[in-house]
């Protein structure tokens, strides 16, 4: 679903918030927490190796040695499911890092040049969006290679033109304000119209564009991992764990549960704050 | 009479951009490293079989007078080649395409209607239990990855109630009736992803078209409230709705790669995960093709009937 994320634009929502939905925003804010802080952490926990393989005890329920039971190859699923999101994460951040950044400058000047250089920009901006993602992520992969660099640069590419088309819309609808205008008129530059009057002015929707990219990014990354061209094995990565594991489900469900369990909370929390922040900034 | 040339030059808009866009898929696969040639062979490849090869394929021509080729045989109807399977590319491709249509028109069905009565629903008794309710259950179908909510259901209508069968273990040329029974749960998971989608733009935009000024007017005049919903706030509400479909119908038809690999369900999106692992180039660039002439027809077809439903537009005909 990761090609609908860049192209389905949600109206914002107004209304005042409700405490229940406080309540569920803050429950959010400190699921994404634990998860950057189990990621940064996970090496130096006192877990079992990620990669060791036992014979022995293939596919084992859940045991005191084994807090999620093992994979079918006898690898301990509790340790490669807190290591797991270190790939998918770290990815997904660098990606859209620089889709954010390579977003807001396409934007930024399309929106203040304006004129041919807008209609180029913003033509190419389409050629983008009309590709779907995860066929050229998957070209990418099989044909150039599956390095970090290589799919963090075509991440980047792929999730950049919706934050893009954001920013040149907003910076638009600010551009025409009178406090702009004014601001011209006080003889400001280009440079200090944008940091000075713009940016302050967009931040809050951009940003909170960035967070759901962030999520599609993810979801992009542990598909092609499910797909077998994102990380590779031994790696433990949620994607690539879930793939591994599939067809032993009916024997143990740990192996797929728990991965999917990390994923989709940390997908769900993120977005769920996105929410938040969206009807905040309309009511 | 504007309207029918305004959909005229959209639609030769759609057929420059496909053009452009069919002839930079074209280099941009060129551009890839290997050929068919490399890939038929794979570690066989000396350098007078690879010779020997092209020749045979009409690749040792110079890119640009291939593309000539390409784009004539295009035109004719002739997708190529695939050097790698040993058969015309349409006929690969014509049974997966099939199945495809199928696989996305039942979880259209599925998911179109129900999206935008309960999107409506959920907006217009926005704050109640039920709405808030119908709501979050969209926000967490939406969010979830594909091979999640494909994973649950297989778990629960496959293993714990096997009421559905899970994997298909078809030929690709089965005949449909073969096809049928598997393709309860793929379009079940696509159904359950369209739905979230659709539903929650239908709400949101319901919700703001609501709170405009010309809503309130009409409710001010004593326009009754059904009245209000049905021609006040519906054709202001549903083009955006209506955008939002003819994406996610494009995305149906073409970007289903996870949920079809998941459950072996011989479309498409299998046929394009296979044929990259491959490197199989001939049908990597008719697939990409289709992929682009499906998103760019839909977003022919959503900009005409978002034109045609604005009421400005059908007041203009009217004189």
């Amino acid at each position: 679903m990761t090609d609908l994320g860049r192209s389905s634009f949600e109206l914002e929502q107004v209304g005042p918030l409700r405490p229940a939905r406080r309540r569920f925003a803050s429950v959010a804010a400190v699921v994404i927490l634990a998860h950057v802080v189990l990621a940064l952490v996970a090496p130096l926990l006192p877990l079992q190796s990620v990669t060791k393989q036992n014979s022995d005890a293939v596919l084992s329920g859940i045991s005191s040695a084994h807090w999620l039971g093992t994979d079918n190859l006898g690898r301990d699923v509790f340790a490669r499911t807190l290591w797991g999101g270190r790939p998918s994460i770290g990815l997904a951040l660098a990606s859209v890092v620089l889709a954010a950044l390579l977003g807001f400058l396409i934007g930024m000047v399309s929106a203040v040049a304006g004129g041919w250089i807008d209609e180029v920009l913003m033509r190419l901006n389409d050629v983008l969006l009309a590709l779907p993602s995860l066929l050229v992520l998957l070209l990418v992969a099989s044909f150039i290679g599956r390095d970090a660099s290589v799919l963090i640069a075509t991440l980047a590419l792929m999730y950049a033109p919706p934050i893009a088309r954001l920013v040149r819309t907003a910076a638009l609808n600010v551009l025409t304000r009178d406090f702009v205008v004014a601001a011209r008129l006080r003889g400001a530059s280009r440079w200090e119209l944008v940091a000075g009057e713009v940016l302050p002015n967009i931040r809050g929707i951009v940003l909170t564009e960035v967070a759901m990219q962030f999520t599609w990014i993810l979801l992009a990354f542990s598909s092609l991992s499910f797909l077998g061209l994102g990380a590779s094995p031994p790696t433990p990565e949620w994607g690539l764990m879930i793939a591994e594991s599939r067809n032993y489900m009916t024997i143990t469900p740990w192996p797929v549960v728990a991965p999917i369990v990390m994923l989709a909370s940390l997908v769900l929390a993120v977005n769920a704050l996105v929410d938040r922040n969206g009807e905040e900034a309309a009511s | 009479m504007s309207a029918v040339i305004q959909v005229l030059k959209r639609a030769a808009l759609a057929l420059v951009v496909f053009t452009v866009m069919a002839c930079l898929t074209f280099l941009g696969v060129e551009a890839l490293p290997g050929d068919a040639c490399t890939s038929l062979l794979g570690r066989a490849a000396t350098p007078n079989k690879l010779e020997q090869c092209r020749q045979e394929n009409g690749l040792d021509e110079p890119v640009l007078t291939r593309m000539g080729t390409w784009a004539v045989d295009l035109v004719h109807g002739d997708l190529g080649y695939s050097v790698k399977r040993g058969a015309p590319v349409s006929e690969i491709i014509a049974p997966r395409l099939r199945n495809s249509l199928v696989l996305a028109a039942a979880s259209a069905l599925m998911a179109f209607p129900a999206a935008v009565v309960l999107g409506m629903y959920s907006a217009r008794r926005r704050g109640t239990r039920r709405a808030r309710a119908i709501d979050t259950t969209g926000l967490v179908l939406m969010t979830l990855p594909e091979f999640v909510t494909a994973s649950a259901l297989w778990l629960v209508f496959s293993i714990w109630l096997p009421i559905l069968p899970g994997v298909a273990v078809l030929s690709s040329d089965a005949t449909l009736a073969e096809t049928m029974p598997t393709i309860w749960l793929p379009s079940l998971t696509l159904a359950v992803l369209v739905f979230a989608h659709v539903m929650r733009s239908m709400r949101a935009s319901v919700v703001t078209t609501s709170a405009r000024p010309f809503v309130d007017a009409a409710r001010h005049r004593g326009v009754p409230e059904r009245q209000v919903m049905r021609r006040h706030v519906m054709p202001a509400a549903l083009p955006p709705a209506v955008n939002v479909m003819a994406v996610t119908g494009a995305w149906l038809l073409t970007g289903t790669f996870v949920v079809e690999v998941v459950f072996n369900f011989p479309g498409l999106g299998r046929l394009a995960v296979d044929a990259i692992s491959d490197r199989d180039t001939a049908l990597i660039l008719a697939l990409t093709l289709f992929g682009l002439a499906v998103f760019i027809f839909s977003s022919f077809v959503s900009d005409t009937i978002t034109r045609l439903l604005d009421p400005r537009v059908r007041a203009g005909l009217g004189t």
